[in-house]
């Protein structure tokens, strides 16, 4: 049983208040709504007692302590406005003043006041609060009105002169301006655990800076834009959009990845978005982003956006009317209902529009081709829902966050899904979990990694079936739980046979002794989750891949408990909800298999329409099927990266063939040019509806934007109004949230999810106000909406962590595990390239250019290659070389030979700065949703003659 | 007795029976020989011996406190006397080395003191001036040993008290025969030792650590880094005491990098100890396990505060933390720890080994056994003394110290570090006594003494002591970053003859609110060399300020740092321009050339 909290009671100012022990009293003030000036504080970190702001006398202690490092006991009589303390106070406000542009700061009537008025008080035009990007929301400027201080200070001032740092990606730095509270220093080594910046020199030069160098490209920083949002002053900025004003702010769930990171959005008076915040009290970020969610917004601001609907007439693209447009769409599409149609949704859809594709594509076309394009590894979700019974990861982030060993498999998340990463890194970092990695390439988190196995690229599934078989043959298995909980024991033994640790050992390069270290580590370490993406898996794996994590946390007992789990780490922001909507060739809305007669019976009086009974093609096989002139007609809802990255083949020549497509698109993207009718598509920040991350949090998406320009409409809309138009039943919806009521209707899970409630049990937190100054951060967010884990029956509340009574079918089928060798490479690309990348090389300079102001990486990678193939191929350490991939992407780099990869394989480790330079000069309307993805590639290696260098 | 401390005792008996069977020549070649040339006059005397064909013993060893004598040589050969030579020089190594060794004949005319017998026309050592009043109980052994040398220590005594903690006490009652004794701490805080270790005795994680504190950054102190440099052993025996007392795993030794002699003589030290089984997983052979290793930092003053000492120690940059939690609850890696001055630490063994009440007995009544000042700036005998508590600051001055060189009057002392104070003439009568001394308002400190004559400016002094705490402050806290620079501009200002009205009531504002409102003591100190200035020689900054002052001060001979920006000769500040800050004295004489540094 959990112990009863205890309360104690503190009285500040005369206020009797009721906390908890061990709470620093400027928090325990704050949650009364008591305000105690701070500028180092901020309520996301831990406290740090260096600005001396909140000092405060305690009846009956000594001297002036501060409140932010301060823990409350209980009857503790504390007097915030104190005559000394507020003596120290504005003291240190003088002092701090007499080094930041302060001309402003200290007027009356500066609210009055233009940047280019001429002033009185001879304050230079750029020193001026109008012309520093932090005005409306600087906390310093804030919390110096609060003391009203004087016009006059016998201080000198002192400016630093300091040239602002403009050349780095992303953000400005503007030195002149920090008043070195060390909050970005802090928020970069105590959240992200990245330590990019750094305290710089000390005492009255002291400053902060760059880890090492001078660039942000080479110092580690991974461009999550913490240290921004935590900025008390104008030092840290946005670039883009720098000098923009927020007009109104609006909170809705960013599309960038399957994380599902509450933003808020600043939106300028012409209604484009500005600035992304992060919420601080948001259950899924608290309070931090990625570079994708912080600075990869801005396409919906993008000049190049379709605004009108286009109809291809003659080879060309026309502007049409949309009813003419929903009509040539609708006369195009219907002659092709049947098998010869497929539909392709983008992961960010909402999941009421994932629930009218596939509805659209059963009950307007007939046809089960019906898939969520992102989803490249179709047996991630069938071998889960094999095991377990929902094709859904079972924990949330919280049970990642207290688990005591996770293993992170071919994962490169702290790109991807950066968010989760960051909660591992913090648990690594404060010594409460241990971290397996199972990866071919270096990526960020094999750094944090206790054990990190490097496996011969697309030997995942063998190498865990071998961890699995290691796991039971030492005896480390919870048995009580094997048997009480799972059948199929007996099979799973018998298909395990094959994988002895020789055999494993053999295929995957890993030593039998690593495989029994990370089984030990994994099995006895404590609660334990599983993370995985399979990346760079070769086809026909995954399965046997998925099936071997399933059954590894089966066996181990870490399902199905807090603090355990295994999570699928999709790619598609909404892919979770695709799946639960049934956007997929093999299932229907709730997980429901198609094919099963009970289930096409029930969904085709549900729907009152018949539906295909067959199970239908998915992404893949659609191109495939295309290529082969199978496919006639297609639906694309929105571009993604798979559809330019060679994963589905040449997909040009796929649409070439088709006989009709439509694509709905917010940009003339490469599919959509080839496309017969084109409909401009609203974007996620432009629109309501829900959306369902990671851990099967179903969140509400508010509508932060309206486009100003054309008639763009939702694919929600489009897809109703071709339905109508094509005379299917059952498309009549005004809202999504007619669609959301038929979901809880249809899917049990989402039963209780609507946006009554997604709304109505937001949480309420401070509201910042002239007597009570906040952060950033804090300041724009009244009320957060933590949303609902499904399953979620009907007034209950949600599940975090699945199965904790019974699995879906009551136990767990423990799955089946098949031996598959890796295919031999062809021989014009004998070897496999692991592409990997990290935020920083210590040992390593990094060479920075540049180029129209701009910094970016120009080193010289190095290409590791084993000794063997470097004297088949007769390279030497040191010679320039390139790898060329079977796509036709050429890596340059230096050979190094070293004998810490495979034969056969050759390892590439970039900085990420270089793909952020690159994102940062990219012409790309949308560069984060094209985003290249590291798989294994492969390649042959050409040595470079002295006249290719 | 432990069966390896009955082995290593007749080991080391039998090791020193070898060494007085030989002629034994000691060059003190610690930081103070090395810097008066004393690697030349050891390399001559190897020289000479070597040719003239003798068997000696040449041992190097650490300062004896005379520094004003370095390069010391001392010499006794068998059935003679032992005789101390002064500044020697490698010119006048022959004929010592001739006379002396070969002969037996003492040099009387270079020599400088006998030991332990009378050579006519020389004075004993303890007749010399410096070495009256002195009781040697940390010092006891430098000079006399070589530093690095197990058995030599052992001979003199050494590790007797820890074998008598381990064989014949309970970690109790070393802590009770510590509070008996009235062993307070001598970092500055004068907080009872025994005390301090009972808080970690009470801790019971498996892990904790002694932290040993010679980070000594204050210009004119140089005892931790002495006793380091002389007899690193009698710390390291103090250190495991200290950790079998409180129950401790770990001891950590925090030296500034750069002292490279007492570093690499504590290293040596802790490889014999190792060696020889005094640490490790069986100290002594006992059940009690116990590790040291020396943990470096950079320059920065601050660092040895304690909290800054924990983060530096883990490898962060050396920021003070805030407390609660204190050390003893929440220190390195989070552990508990307890931090100790190096001085602290060395009386241990000798309080063990003689008792609580030998120790008791010497001192003042609440300030028990010795206390070791270091002598510098305008006094003829600068050096390193152990005196008792009780002795007057006119003693240690005018008697140990020689007064000034030049026979001109003592004007003020500071002491008590950089963040101390100054003590005007008027007051040289109190006496060396931690109650008396804070009821009076004055430091003694990490126990430096810098003693300036009637020509020196307080002003000066006051400007160059508030550039150390500015440039040494570590700038995480507002009112000490900002407040150290302000007060240094302010006094700038007031240097160059250029003040503002107010000034004063400026500075003083800026500083009480760092007393009030700082993190750690470097800020709440701060503004102590102002305060106490200002207290006692008032009148020379009003006098300075209305520009009837005594002087208009020569530019600036120290390295100057200032507010960015503000550089007085346009150069930004560089990492050696910090390095190379040394406390500046300068001479008031209106139109006198080039100012001169002081001495030590």
């Amino acid at each position: 049983m959990a112990e009863a909290i205890q309360t104690i009671t503190v009285t500040i100012d005369g206020q009797e208040i009721q906390t908890t022990p061990g709470t620093m009293l400027i928090q325990a003030a704050s949650d009364a709504g008591i305000y105690i000036p701070f500028l180092c504080y901020h309520p996301g970190m831990k406290p740090y007692g260096a600005c001396r702001m909140c000092v405060v006398q305690v009846e009956g202690g000594r001297g002036t302590p501060a409140a932010c490092t301060l823990p409350v006991a209980d009857g503790m009589v504390v007097d915030t406005k104190w005559e000394a303390a507020k003596n120290i106070r504005d003291t240190t406000l003088d002092l701090l003043l007499s080094e930041h542009p302060n001309g402003c700061l200290t007027c009356h009537r500066v609210e009055l006041c233009g940047p280019q008025d001429i002033c009185l008080r001879n304050v230079d035009v750029t020193d001026r609060c109008v012309t520093c990007p932090k005005n409306e929301r600087c906390e310093l400027k804030d919390t110096t009105r609060y003391h009203t201080r004087g016009l006059t200070s016998p201080l000198t001032f002192v400016g630093r002169n300091l040239q602002v740092e403009t050349k780095d990606p992303f953000y400005d730095r503007d030195y002149n301006l920090c008043i070195v509270c060390a909050r970005c220093v802090r928020a970069c080594d105590e959240l992200r655990g990245d330590d990019a910046l750094a305290m710089t020199e000390r005492a009255g030069q002291v400053l902060v800076g760059t880890m090492f160098g001078d660039s942000l490209l080479e110092s580690g920083c991974e461009f999550c834009g913490a240290c921004i949002d935590v900025c008390p002053v104008g030092a840290l900025t946005e670039t883009k959009y720098k000098w923009e004003t927020a007009a109104r702010t609006e909170q809705t769930i960013c599309t960038e990845c399957p994380v599902g990171c509450t933003l808020t959005y600043e939106v300028n008076r012409w209604d484009k978005a500005i600035r992304a915040i992060p919420e601080l009290n948001a259950p899924v970020n608290l309070g931090q982003a990625c570079f994708q969610g912080k600075f990869g917004f801005d396409y919906v601001n993008d000049k190049r956006r379709i605004t009108q609907p286009l109809v291809k007439r003659g080879g060309q693209f026309v502007e049409a009317s949309w009813d003419d447009a929903i009509r040539a769409a609708a006369d195009g599409l219907a002659p092709h209902a049947g098998d010869g149609f497929a539909l392709l949704a983008s992961p960010r859809l909402t999941n009421e529009e994932m629930y009218v594709a596939q509805k659209f594509s059963r009950v307007a076309m007939r046809s089960n081709n019906v898939d969520v394009v992102s989803d490249n590894h179709p047996g991630i979700a069938s071998g889960l829902l094999e095991v377990f019974g929902y094709a859904a990861g079972t924990m949330s982030f919280d049970d990642l966050r207290g688990a005591a060993v996770s293993m992170v498999v071919s994962a490169n998340i702290t790109e991807e899904q950066n968010i989760a990463a960051v909660a591992i890194k913090q648990a690594v970092r404060a010594g409460t979990q241990r971290l397996i990695v199972i990866d071919s390439r270096e990526v960020e988190l094999t750094r944090y990694a206790n054990l990190w196995l490097r496996p011969f690229p697309g030997t995942d599934a063998v190498l865990l079936a071998g961890l699995l078989r290691a796991v039971i043959q030492s005896d480390l298995g919870n048995e009580g739980f094997v048997e009480g909980r799972s059948v199929g024991w007996d099979e799973m033994m018998a298909s395990l046979e094959p994988f002895t640790p020789e055999a494993v050992a053999g295929e995957t390069g890993v030593t039998v002794e690593d495989i029994e270290r990370a089984a030990y580590l994994f099995a006895t370490g404590g609660p334990a989750a599983v993370l995985f993406a399979l990346d760079g898996a070769t086809p026909g794996t995954e399965l046997n891949a998925t099936r071997a994590i399933a059954n590894l946390a089966v066996v181990t007992g870490n399902v199905g408990a807090s603090n355990t789990g295994v999570m699928p780490l999709y790619q598609g922001a909404n892919q979770q909800g695709a799946y639960d909507m049934g956007v997929a060739p093999g299932a229907m809305p709730g997980h429901e298999p198609v094919g099963d007669p009970e289930t096409m019976a029930r969904f085709a009086s549900l729907w009152d329409s018949p539906i295909p009974a067959a199970g239908g093609a998915g992404a893949a096989d659609t191109f495939r099927a295309a290529r082969d002139g199978n496919m006639k007609a297609m639906m694309l809802l929105g571009d993604h990266v798979h559809y330019d990255d060679g994963t589905f083949g040449d997909v040009a020549e796929a649409l070439a063939a088709l006989d009709f497509l439509v694509v709905t698109d917010g940009f003339m993207s490469d599919v959509a040019a080839q496309a017969d009718v084109v409909f401009p598509a609203r974007q996620s920040i432009e629109k309501t509806g829900t959306i369902t991350n990671l851990e099967r949090r179903v969140q509400p998406l508010r509508q932060v934007l309206t486009p100003t320009k054309g008639d763009v409409r939702t694919d929600f809309d489009i897809l109703c109004s071709i339905a109508r138009a094509i005379g299917a039943p059952g498309f009549a919806y005004e809202t999504p949230n007619q669609a959301l009521d038929e979901i809880q209707r249809i899917v049990p899970e989402y039963a209780g999810v609507s946006y009554r409630r997604l709304l109505g049990e937001g949480v309420v937190t401070p509201k910042p106000a002239n007597d009570n100054p906040l952060p950033t951060q804090v300041r724009y967010s009244d009320v957060v909406y933590p949303g609902l884990q499904w399953p979620c029956a009907a007034g209950a509340e949600g599940t975090p962590t699945l199965y904790q009574a019974a699995f879906r079918e009551g136990r767990a089928q423990l799955g089946l595990l098949a031996w598959t060798e890796r295919p031999p490479n062809p021989s014009e690309f004998p070897l496999t390239l692991a592409h990997g990348r990290i935020l920083a090389q210590q040992d390593r300079e990094a060479a920075i250019a540049e180029e129209n102001g701009a910094n970016r990486i120009t080193r010289d990678e190095l290409l590791v290659i084993h000794s063997v193939d470097a004297t088949e191929l007769e390279i030497e350490d040191g010679d320039a070389i390139v790898a060329v991939t079977d796509t036709g992407k050429r890596h340059f780099g230096v050979a190094e030979i070293s004998d810490t990869v495979f034969p056969g394989m050759i390892a590439l480790t970039t900085l990420f700065g270089a793909l952020a330079s690159e994102i940062q000069a990219s012409t790309s309307p949308d560069p984060m949703n094209h985003l290249p993805r590291l798989t294994a590639k492969r390649v042959r290696v050409e040595k470079l003659g002295a006249t290719d260098a | 007795m432990t069966e390896v401390f009955e082995r290593l005792l007749a080991a080391a008996t039998g090791r020193w029976a070898e060494l007085n069977a030989l002629p034994w020549v000691r060059v003190s070649t610690g930081m103070m020989g090395a810097a008066a040339g004393a690697r030349d006059t050891l390399d001559a005397l190897r020289d000479h011996i070597a040719r003239s064909g003798i068997q000696a013993t040449v041992s190097e060893v650490g300062t004896s406190g005379l520094c004003y004598a370095e390069p010391l040589v001392d010499i006794v050969v068998p059935g003679g006397p032992r005789v101390l030579y002064a500044n020697v020089g490698p010119e006048t190594v022959p004929e010592i080395v001739e006379r002396h060794i070969l002969n037996g004949e003492p040099v009387v005319p270079l020599a400088l003191a006998s030991v332990d017998a009378d050579v006519p026309g020389l004075p004993r050592r303890e007749q010399l001036p410096m070495m009256q009043h002195q009781v040697r109980i940390a010092l006891r052994n430098a000079g006399e040993i070589e530093p690095a040398d197990l058995y030599q220590y052992i001979a003199r005594g050494g590790f007797a008290g820890l074998d008598k903690a381990l064989g014949e006490m309970d970690p109790q009652k070393v802590i009770q025969e510590i509070k008996d004794s009235g062993l307070r701490g001598r970092g500055g805080a004068a907080f009872p030792t025994g005390l301090k270790w009972s808080f970690l005795s009470g801790n019971p994680s498996p892990v904790k650590y002694i932290l040993c504190n010679c980070e000594e950054g204050d210009p004119g102190a140089f005892n931790d880094k002495t006793i380091l440099d002389a007899d690193p052993f009698t710390l390291i025996e103090g250190c495991i005491i200290a950790g079998f007392a409180a129950g401790a795993s770990n001891g950590i030794v925090f030296i500034r990098h750069g002292n490279d002699s007492p570093i690499d003589r504590t290293r040596a030290a802790l490889s014999a100890c190792y060696a020889n089984g005094i640490l490790g997983r069986r100290v002594m052979g006992t059940d009690f396990a116990f590790d040291i290793e020396v943990s470096l930092v950079g320059e920065s003053y601050v660092a040895g505060e304690e909290t800054a000492l924990m983060e530096a120690v883990e490898g962060k940059r050396a920021m003070p933390r805030f407390r609660p939690p204190f050390p003893a609850a929440y220190g390195v890696w989070g552990k508990p720890s307890n931090i100790n001055n190096i001085k602290t630490i060395s009386y241990v063994p000798e309080i063990i080994r003689r008792g609580a009440g030998w120790f008791a007995g010497i001192g003042t009544e609440k300030s028990n056994g010795t206390a070791i000042a270091c002598l510098s700036g305008d006094i003829r005998y600068p050096g390193l003394v152990e005196v008792p508590f009780g002795l007057t600051m006119r003693q240690i001055v005018e008697e140990l110290g020689g007064g000034d060189p030049a026979g001109k009057a003592v004007k003020f002392l500071q002491t008590g570090g950089p963040l101390g104070g100054l003590l005007p003439a008027s007051e040289l009568d109190m006496i060396l006594d931690f109650d008396a001394m804070a009821a009076a308002g004055a430091m003694f400190g990490s126990g430096g003494l810098i003693v300036c004559n009637e020509t020196r400016s307080v002003v000066d002094l006051v400007r160059n002591l508030i550039a150390f705490d500015q440039m040494e402050s570590c700038g995480k806290c507002f009112p000490c970053r900002l407040g150290t620079s302000h007060m240094l501009e302010v006094l700038d200002r007031i240097c160059a003859g250029a003040a503002h009205e107010g000034d004063l009531a400026l500075m003083a504002r800026i500083g009480e609110n760092m007393r009030a409102g700082s993190l750690c003591g470097h800020g709440q100190l701060g503004y102590n060399p102002v305060d106490s200035a200002l207290r006692s020689f008032g009148d020379e900054f009003t006098a300075q300020i209305a520009g009837s002052g005594v002087l208009l001060i020569e530019p600036f001979i120290g390295p100057r740092v200032t507010l960015r920006g503000a550089q007085a000769d346009g150069e930004t500040p560089t990492a050696s321009v910090k390095n190379d800050f040394v406390l500046q004295l300068t001479p008031v004489s209106v139109g006198a050339g080039k100012a001169r540094p002081a001495d030590g």
